[in-house]
């Protein structure tokens, strides 16, 4: 039982933070209508900056004051990259094909990681150890060992959670990304601007990508050049789980594959681990395409 | 009768490849080894044109297809021949072809097994899918200790030649043209230009993208078995993600559904790597940004010829 | 009175709660040329996409000469010798015009894909029976002189008539034609009634026509069905609909 608790607990932690890379991939999937491959390695800058950023302000004492300001700090670097990726790469290939967008994703990608592999332009391509981010304690209940750092994870993500819910639902900007979301003309046409709708949504979503880099080092506390492509294409699983375009849907199927992930990791076929979000993927698009929480679109003709 | 020119074209094809390699010992082997690799490039190239290019599909899980090609064809010649025949000369000359041609028949199962239920997903969910399966591929080979798990495969024999590299080649260029050069091959263009006019049509287009993901696969087991026999070892982590984009980016520089475009482009791909060999650790950089410049610039393909008048035969 | 050949009975589909279509019946009779008109959004688009199978009727049933055609593919309804043509033109605009309508002869062909790998004497003289067959239809509709450019390059009118062509190359016992007069000026209005009439006469098959413009319909309809919000609300030759309150109503609206 007490196993049981604690393994929830890990997946419940680990689920957090697909769940906020999933929610890149599901805003930028509902504007713009494409994968945005490079989503992973803002994930992957994410947890570089706040590593610089604790490096740099060289904590005597991690203080939990000391840890949000990374994190914000954190979100903004991340809010910037997005833009800029959205601005360089994407912009000019608005209405072009889907294929030509989705391949420039992928070179984005493939250029941050081997940008950041490189000794002299990025981080090179050996770990680094991620120091602590919060003050760190061990609370016993009963048998039950919780550290507050993993709890910490579901309750950052909880708060985040809670303003994007805000700001999708209560302010002009939201409704403007909402309605972007159903049909971009129809949304310019009534003169929203839907360049910085775009570019807000990309901010958002990147700034997500990069509390959960700091999330994730944070429980791991390793990090590298590469180690984004694999929590990203799961938070992309748990994007499409949910239902694709659809926000609860993302925070949903994050939550699942983190649990799945973790109890298949405590059992023999731990080593298959990073091939079961693949087999929920390719059976949930054969069951029930639109997702969980999806509606499926009727083609017109 | 005399057969038709397409066919004439590959017999001498064949023809001159056997002769190349009958001299091959005199050519430079460094040389050699950039030819045999640009050879499968076209294998591999030319059999995800006909799945991306011809008929519009977006696979992102070639590599995939290739290991279990590589592996499949590899245990056949290194494990199980020996034990039934031992030692003797017609390993190379009667196991190996047949041993590619069964590394390319079980990767086309593996095609369908994913081809047929992905099939219904458009555009970029069904690269995430065959990205999965290529990763899931991946997955089970490292767990596989009858296949050397991580580690990987070694002992091999190094059988392919350019005979077989370039004979494979011609094969998989000739089937992919005639396959699209027919009646029932304007179909999977019809059907990437168009689906739901295709099968208004009569076209059943869930038939186009299966035959097209069978051959495709079956090619790039082929080439999976060559790649096997040329470097003498296998590894897991060699079929990974980056290995499909390499693919991909071929189909794209020569041009989407063009034949010789595409030819000419995974050698010009194959020998860019050996340049940028040089540079080391920029190799990915320059590679990437390249990429990301294509596809800005030109994402119709390097060379654009204007559209041939195609006559009406 | 020749039999019937296609008969809709009772159809119904709704898209989550919308009703699109509620409980139509039409029927078409072998050689006949039907109109199915009505305002925007009334579902004669619809109809035809369940007709030709890309949507399935939530209830009723549609027969093609006696055949049921429920659970039916769309590539299998035109088997059965139905085809059509769409509202928006869909070629296939990569291929040349050429290929267009060589790809819709697909069902009559004998030899696939192993055939095309081979390349026997047999499939080189289905090739060129094809050929001969495709540069015959082309000339027909005075497309033969442009068969070599891509489809997307044609004029509008020419895609309008390439679409007709391709339908026709199916071999069809029905042909459907959603809104053929779609943009067209008086003068080619003209010239696509001629040319309807046209196809009836030497291809030997019955025609559904849906369409926006009541001179067209009235022009060559023998009978006509109304629609207006997914229901029929008439159904008679063209003059006994021009004299339907229910009709005027419907187009001019009540007051």
């Amino acid at each position: 039982m007490t196993e049981f608790l604690q393994q929830l607990l890990n997946g419940i932690s680990l689920g957090a933070i697909y769940a906020l890379i999933a929610l890149g991939y599901t805003m930028v999937y509902g504007v713009l209508r494409f994968i945005n491959f490079a989503h992973s390695d803002v994930f992957m800058i994410g947890s570089y900056v706040g590593w610089f950023a604790l490096q740099r302000f060289q904590f005597q004492q991690p203080s939990f004051l000391g840890g949000i300001t990374v994190l914000t700090l954190d979100m903004a670097v991340c809010a910037l990259l997005g833009v800029l990726i959205e601005k360089l790469a994407y912009k000019p290939l608005r209405n072009r094909s889907t294929l030509t967008v989705l391949i420039t994703a992928i070179g984005v990608s493939l250029l941050i990681q081997n940008l950041a592999q490189n000794q002299k332009f990025g981080f090179g391509p050996n770990p680094k150890a991620f120091p602590p981010l919060f003050p760190s304690k061990q609370l016993q209940f009963g048998d039950l060992t919780l550290s507050t750092n993993q709890l910490a994870v579901p309750i950052v993500t909880l708060g985040l959670l809670a303003i994007l819910y805000w700001i999708v639902h209560c302010t002009r900007t939201g409704t403007a990304m909402r309605a972007l979301s159903f049909n971009a003309t129809a949304a310019s046409l009534v003169g929203i601007n839907n360049d910085r709708i775009i570019s807000f949504t990309f901010a958002l979503g990147s700034s997500l990508a990069g509390a959960g880099g700091v999330l994730y080092a944070m429980n791991y506390p390793s990090i590298d050049p590469l180690m984004g492509t694999m929590p990203g294409l799961k938070a992309f699983v748990a994007a499409v789980l949910g239902g694709i375009g659809n926000l609860p849907g993302a925070a949903l199927g994050g939550v699942l594959i983190g649990l799945v992930e973790t109890f298949v990791s405590g059992t023999r076929l731990s080593t298959f681990r990073d091939a079961i979000a693949f087999a929920i993927l390719i059976a949930i698009l054969l069951f029930r395409p639109a997702g969980l929480l999806g509606k499926l679109k009727v083609e017109k003709v | 009768m005399v057969p038709p020119k397409s066919q004439r074209l590959l017999i001498a094809t064949l023809a001159i490849a056997a002769l190349i390699s009958a001299f091959s010992g005199r050519i430079d082997a460094y040389l050699l080894d950039v030819a045999l690799g640009a050879g499968i490039s076209i294998v591999l190239a030319s059999s995800l044109n006909l799945i991306n290019g011809f008929t519009g599909q977006f696979s992102l899980g070639h590599a995939g297809f290739m290991a279990v090609g590589a592996y499949a064809s590899a245990m056949l010649t290194t494990t199980l021949a020996p034990k039934l025949m031992g030692q003797t000369e017609l390993l190379q000359w009667v196991v190996f072809p047949l041993s590619l041609v069964a590394g390319g028949l079980l990767s086309a199962l593996v095609g369908v097994a994913v081809g047929a239920p992905s099939l219904r997903l458009k555009g970029d969910y069904l690269a995430i899918v065959t990205l999965g399966f290529g990763e899931i591929i991946k997955v089970i080979l490292q767990n596989l200790d009858a296949v050397g798990g991580a580690r990987g495969l070694t002992g091999i024999h190094t059988h392919t030649s350019l005979f077989w590299v370039f004979g494979s080649a011609a094969v998989t260029v000739y089937v992919v043209w005639s396959l699209l050069n027919s009646t029932f091959g304007r179909g999977f263009v019809a059907v990437a230009d168009d689906e739901v006019a295709a099968e208004a049509m009569g076209l059943n287009s869930t038939h186009y993208k299966i035959t097209a993901f069978v051959v495709g696969s079956f090619f790039a087991g082929v080439a999976g078995g060559l790649y096997a026999h040329l470097k003498g070892y296998l590894n897991p982590s060699g079929f990974s993600f980056d290995k499909s984009i390499e693919i991909v980016v071929m189909v794209i520089l020569g041009g989407m559904g063009r034949h010789s475009g595409v030819i000419v482009a995974a050698v010009l791909l194959t020998a860019l790597t050996e340049v940028l060999r040089s540079f080391g650790n920029y190799r990915m950089i320059v590679y990437s940004v390249l990429l990301i410049i294509l596809m800005l610039t030109r994402p119709q393909g390097l060379f654009i010829w204007p559209l041939k008048k195609r006559k009406s035969t | 009175m020749p039999d019937i050949l296609l008969d809709l009975s009772s159809v119904t589909i709704r898209f989550g709660g919308l009703t699109a279509v509620s409980s139509v019946s039409i029927t078409v009779r072998e050689g006949e040329l039907v109109g199915l008109i009505g305002p925007n959004g009334a579902g004669k688009t619809t109809v035809f996409n369940m007709v030709t199978g890309v949507y399935q009727p939530t209830e009723g049933s549609i027969h093609l000469g006696g055949r049921s055609l429920a659970k039916l593919k769309p590539f299998q309804i035109t088997d059965l010798g139905i085809a059509r043509t769409f509202q928006n033109i869909r070629l296939f605009p990569s291929l040349t015009v050429y290929d267009n309508v060589r790809v819709a002869f697909h069902r009559h062909l004998q030899n696939h894909s192993l055939q095309s790998l081979i390349r026997s004497s047999n499939f080189e003289e289905e090739e060129a029976n094809l050929k001969a067959r495709t540069v015959e239809l082309l000339t027909l509709f005075n497309l033969q002189r442009v068969q070599d450019e891509p489809a997307k390059s044609l004029s509008y009118g020419d895609q309008r008539r390439l679409e007709i062509l391709r339908a026709l190359a199916t071999k069809p016992r029905l042909l459907l034609l959603d809104e053929p007069a779609a943009g067209m000026n008086s003068s080619e209005k003209t010239e696509l009634l001629t040319l309807i009439r046209f196809i009836r006469d030497t291809f030997d098959l019955a025609i559904l026509l849906v369409e926006h413009d009541m001179k067209v319909v009235m022009g060559i309809c023998e009978r006509i069905h109304v629609l207006e919000y997914g229901r029929k609300i008439a159904e008679g030759t063209p003059s006994a609909i021009r004299a339907d309150p229910k009709v005027i109503a419907a187009y001019l609206g009540d007051n």
